[in-house]
């Protein structure tokens, strides 16, 4: 059964950049591009790269933030009032 | 009082301070409280019984996806994905209380649950601030958390402040209490929402169905960690999480494994479901709590580690401790000390309540479950020989293929190989769970062995 995710979610409002990779720090293990739901992340040259769209896609749930066992994810959530909405959750 | 998050545990506590005439303002970062949150969502009976007054509102006329749940069915799939038995089991007679006598779990949705909650504490006199998002807490030049700081720079003072902000809690982090969690303490849950066709689910799970009242469901299954079904007035929610560091592929595509096999896409095919949202949270599911408690702090709720360690139950812990850390600020408060010496009768009152009697047994049933349905993804995969050594044992007996007898001897031959697992199993990570509910004499065990001594065998008929 194909199911499309981002058909299926849905986002609202401007909600600023709320995931920060400080690329110093990323070892490129691949820990963020495995555990995410939405594939957000990809791996380029040995590090982690955020998708430049992630804001009207993330789910919230800060599991990239959560697997990072090097601290190189910055998880804050999106400004009050926008990003992911949950209308059967 | 300031209480960060409006889920169903910051209401509570918000109403219960509130309703003591405290000055109490809740913040909620979502529009409106329940739409940033998912989750099973299963309520258990326990919710009626410590808040018997709330909870006689939830009606379908405030929450229209309310169903009840009188039972599970458990569906056993093998590895090849093939459905080889189901069961389905109502409350047991030594459950002691209505309503869980009546039903394992009222379902229904986060946005409607939590508004609806939301409001109760509203009514009782508190603030609700929605869109609002707490970055920060405000600390004095000594350290302690003397307040709460907006993403827009607004500070608000509290006397007491309680984190009910989740599991990526801005409190416990910035408070100290929890700066991290490890990842054998979460787990990544990911879930979707199937659309259904009400009639159609009345028909197979509602109280004149086929399955009456039978809305709640647990797949298990060899190759994908277990996965709970909540059955809702015009659908439902499957999802399957498991610990941050167990992952070996995307945790999506076991969801996906799970709802495209033959008997899952059977059963969406009776109903008309199909899937509606898809939704990921993270689920504290640990031994024991965070430090729950600092210098004018709290930690309530999936914030503090409170789901339950064996089936990570959410909604009521929250609630609870909730109510708890209310009592204890109002009396802190009015006795001018919130100091963490102060605050420690939080702790001693939840681990007086029911939700820190579930942890006195935390290790073992944690561990337990760990090892069983969600040890999918590791070398000793426990499902490979628990699932055929249950439907050997539950089902085989009733085959017509041979003589009674001659299956007997087939059975235990079969069951015989999957001994020496289960006999580890059972001694490494059951008794340990019994040995925590029973004490040190187990005490029905000598009961049993003598049961078993009266049960010679018999001489055989010439």
């Amino acid at each position: 059964m194909k199911i499309e995710l981002e058909k299926i979610s849905e986002h609202v409002g401007d909600t600023g950049d709320f995931i920060k990779l400080n690329v110093d720090k990323c070892v490129g293990c691949g820990n963020c591009a495995l555990v995410c739901v939405m594939n957000l992340w990809l791996m380029r040259g040995g590090k982690a790269q955020l998708k430049d769209d992630y804001t009207q896609k993330c789910l919230e749930c800060a599991a990239c933030y959560s697997v990072c066992d090097v601290g190189a994810i910055d998880f804050s959530y999106p400004a009050g009032g926008t990003g992911v909405v949950f209308l059967k959750g | 009082m300031i209480v960060v998050g409006a889920g169903p545990g910051g209401s509570v506590a918000a109403k219960v301070a509130a309703e003591s005439g405290l000055k109490t303002v809740f913040f909620e970062r979502g529009r409106k409280p329940g739409e940033k949150n998912s989750s099973g969502c299963g309520l258990g009976p326990r919710m009626w019984r410590e808040f018997p007054e709330m909870m006689k509102k939830l009606t379908p006329e405030v929450a229209p996806s309310l169903r009840k749940a009188a039972c599970v069915v458990n569906h056993y799939l093998n590895k090849d994905m093939e459905e080889i038995a189901i069961e389905m089991y109502y409350p047991t007679e030594s459950v002691t209380y209505e309503p869980a006598k009546s039903f394992i779990t009222m379902n229904c949705y986060r946005s409607e649950f939590d508004p609806w909650i939301a409001g109760i504490a509203v009514e009782a006199g508190a603030e609700l601030r929605t869109s609002v998002l707490i970055k920060d807490l405000v600390k004095d030049d000594k350290g302690k958390v003397i307040g709460v700081q907006t993403e827009k720079g607004e500070k608000v003072y509290g006397k007491v402040i309680i984190g009910a902000d989740g599991v990526i809690s801005t409190v416990a982090i910035k408070s100290g209490l929890n700066p991290r969690w490890r990842p054998d303490q979460i787990t990544l849950v990911p879930q979707y929402d199937f659309s259904a066709d009400r009639k159609k689910i009345d028909q197979m799970y509602g109280p004149d169905g086929l399955l009456a009242d039978a809305a709640d469901g647990i797949w298990y299954g060899t190759n994908f960690p277990a996965a709970y079904q909540v059955i809702f007035g015009d659908g439902f929610h499957i999802g399957l999480g498991s610990w941050m560091g167990q992952w070996t592929a995307n945790p999506i595509s076991f969801l996906n494994k799970l709802v495209s096999c033959k008997p899952f896409q059977r059963m969406i095919k009776a109903i008309d479901a199909k899937p509606r949202e898809v939704q990921t949270h993270l689920l504290p599911w640990t031994q024991e709590p965070v430090r729950t408690y600092t210098d004018n702090v709290m930690l309530i709720g999936d914030a503090g580690g409170f789901p339950c360690p064996l089936e990570a139950e959410g909604v009521f812990p929250a609630m609870e401790t909730g109510k708890l850390a209310a009592e204890t600020a109002i009396k802190c408060i009015a006795d001018g000390d919130t100091s963490k010496q102060a605050l420690k009768l939080y702790e001693e009152k939840w681990k007086k309540a029911s939700v820190g009697i579930e942890f006195q047994a935390g290790e073992s049933m944690q561990t337990l479950w760990r090892h069983l349905m969600f040890s999918t993804q590791s070398e000793e995969n426990s499902m490979e020989w628990f699932i055929p050594l249950w439907h050997e044992l539950r089902g085989g007996f009733y085959d017509w293929s041979e003589p009674h007898i001659v299956r007997l001897r087939q059975i235990i031959k079969k069951a015989q190989e999957y001994l020496p697992q289960a006999m580890t199993f059972f001694s490494k990570y059951m008794m340990p769970v019994l040995t925590d509910a029973m004490g040190d004499q187990i005490s029905l065990m000598p009961q049993l062995m003598k049961l078993m001594e009266g049960m010679r065998p018999r001489p055989k008929k010439k």
